[in-house]
């Protein structure tokens, strides 16, 4: 009943209804559920992103492999040519040399978060335990590229939930915060996928995460304001509905 | 000797980017490091704003994304356009912004310039390296207006750089334009991932 209860939730349109990527999913009924695929803890609990879509960075499915790096390297080695040619700058000098494969394993690496899934990150680490009181990991270091300038945010993410018999192994958290963040993200986009992710996973009574980063586009370009921060936040299940919970965890993490 | 830098086995003393000049020349390919200024302002005009669209195109295909969907249909051209102002160094000299504020003044005190917010893009991996810069010189009857030692560091850090040449850089710009006793230089920067380097 819980569970019902926290899949209804998730219907809900987010609190911020700027488009961010998934909004458009919430103006269509909501279609039957997919039928389950192999992976055990697939009980998707919302409608969204159910459908082609949305074929990337919303789904878990994988869509890279190291196959697909390899394969890809020389293209995008090519491409990093091109730029660095067309910005006026000599790929023959020596600095430069290897730049463009240097700068293409390294956009890989930024975005190694395709290559994950989930179930692979999370699939032995769930126990159950007899606790019902919020846990909370703050301070977890999070690196991502954002998809409007493919310059890099850097931030810290606060995550709490409250379990329902289930808890999961504490480094899961960043491995989850890792796998979303290592993507082309929008900071709103990204708190929800790991509050989704983690209800998925748990079905726990509540969940609380919250970014707050540094845009470096908004720093090195554009307005170039260099002190100024981004918070975004997903409160969900009993985070969002009561005040006391959602109080404790945002008094927390700010301690 | 191994550069790190470069990755390649070099048959002279490791490599800084630079030292593959000719002594002769090194003064003024550090301040100028630039081919014809004309092909960078052709840059500058957006001729070249297609060919790095189509770049960032190839790249997000290549890196598994769909460049259709809404939030990267714009991307290739805020990409190539972002790409463009962290570049943007290329486009100036040290003469455009230093001509009219070197002033006669009889001191010789330092002069100290610190916590000069510095943007700069790895030439390595071009990912964005960023810190402070902190310059300090000794002037012999000439000293230049404060806020052009901060267009200095602009002008070299908005190229692909490397921290030890942006540190040579501002310094031997600033002793070319004011032949000071002498300059120091400190930039400290990090990449944003917990580590600091420091650079003198």
């Amino acid at each position: 009943m819980e569970k019902g209860k926290l899949g209804a939730l998730l219907e809900q349109p987010p609190r911020s209804v700027s488009c961010n990527g998934y909004a458009l999913e919430e103006k269509q009924p909501p279609p039957p559920p997919p039928a389950a695929p192999s992976r055990a803890l697939e009980r998707p609990r919302y409608s969204q992103g159910t459908s082609a879509r949305c074929l990337d960075g919303w789904k878990e499915e994988r869509t890279r492999s190291e196959e697909d790096n390899e394969m890809n390297l020389p293209s995008l080695a090519a491409a990093y040519t091109t730029i660095l040619r067309s910005l006026g700058e000599d790929p023959e000098r020596q600095g430069l040399l290897r730049t463009p494969w240097r700068a293409a394993t390294a956009m890989q690496f930024f975005t190694k978060g395709y290559q994950e899934t989930i179930s692979d990150v999370l699939n032995d680490a769930i126990f159950d335990e007899d606790h019902d009181e919020m846990v909370i990991v703050k301070d977890i270091d999070m690196f991502s590229l954002c998809e409007h300038h493919l310059v890099p945010f850097v931030g810290k993410v606060h995550i709490g939930y409250l379990p329902n018999k289930q808890v999961l192994g504490l480094s899961k958290l960043a491995r989850i915060v890792e796998i979303y963040s290592r993507r082309l993200q929008v900071q709103e986009r990204l708190t929800k996928q790991i509050a989704v992710a983690i209800t998925e996973a748990l079905q726990p009574t509540g969940v609380g995460v919250v970014i707050e980063a540094t845009h470096m586009c908004m720093v090195m370009r554009g307005v170039q304001k260099m002190n100024s921060k981004t918070v975004t936040s997903t409160m969900l299940g009993v985070f969002r509905e009561d005040a006391k919970t959602r109080e404790e965890f945002l008094t927390l993490i700010r301690s | 000797m191994a550069c790190r830098a470069a990755g390649e086995e070099l048959p002279r003393p490791c490599c800084n980017g630079y030292s593959e000049l000719a002594p002769a020349d090194m003064r003024r390919a550090l301040v100028q490091e630039r081919p014809e200024k004309h092909s960078r302002e052709e840059a500058a005009e957006g001729g070249e704003l297609p060919a790095l669209e189509d770049a960032y195109l190839s790249i997000l295909e290549g890196l598994g994304e769909n460049p259709a969907r809404q939030g990267l249909l714009q991307t290739p051209r805020r990409a190539a356009k972002a790409m463009q102002f962290l570049t943007k160094g290329y486009q100036e000299t040290i003469e455009d912004i230093l001509n009219d504020a070197i002033f006669d003044e009889d001191h010789n005190e330092m002069v100290i310039v610190k916590d000069i917010d510095m943007f700069s893009l790895c030439e390595h991996h071009l990912v964005p390296f960023f810190g402070k810069v902190h310059i300090g010189y000794l002037p012999i009857k000439k000293v230049v207006g404060l806020s052009k030692l901060a267009r200095i560091v602009e002008i070299f850090s908005r190229r692909l750089q490397v921290q030890e040449r942006l540190t040579r850089q501002i310094a031997l710009a600033i002793t070319e334009a004011l032949k000071p006793a002498g300059v120091a230089v400190i930039v400290e920067a990090s990449k944003g991932q917990g580590d600091t380097k420091y650079q003198e």
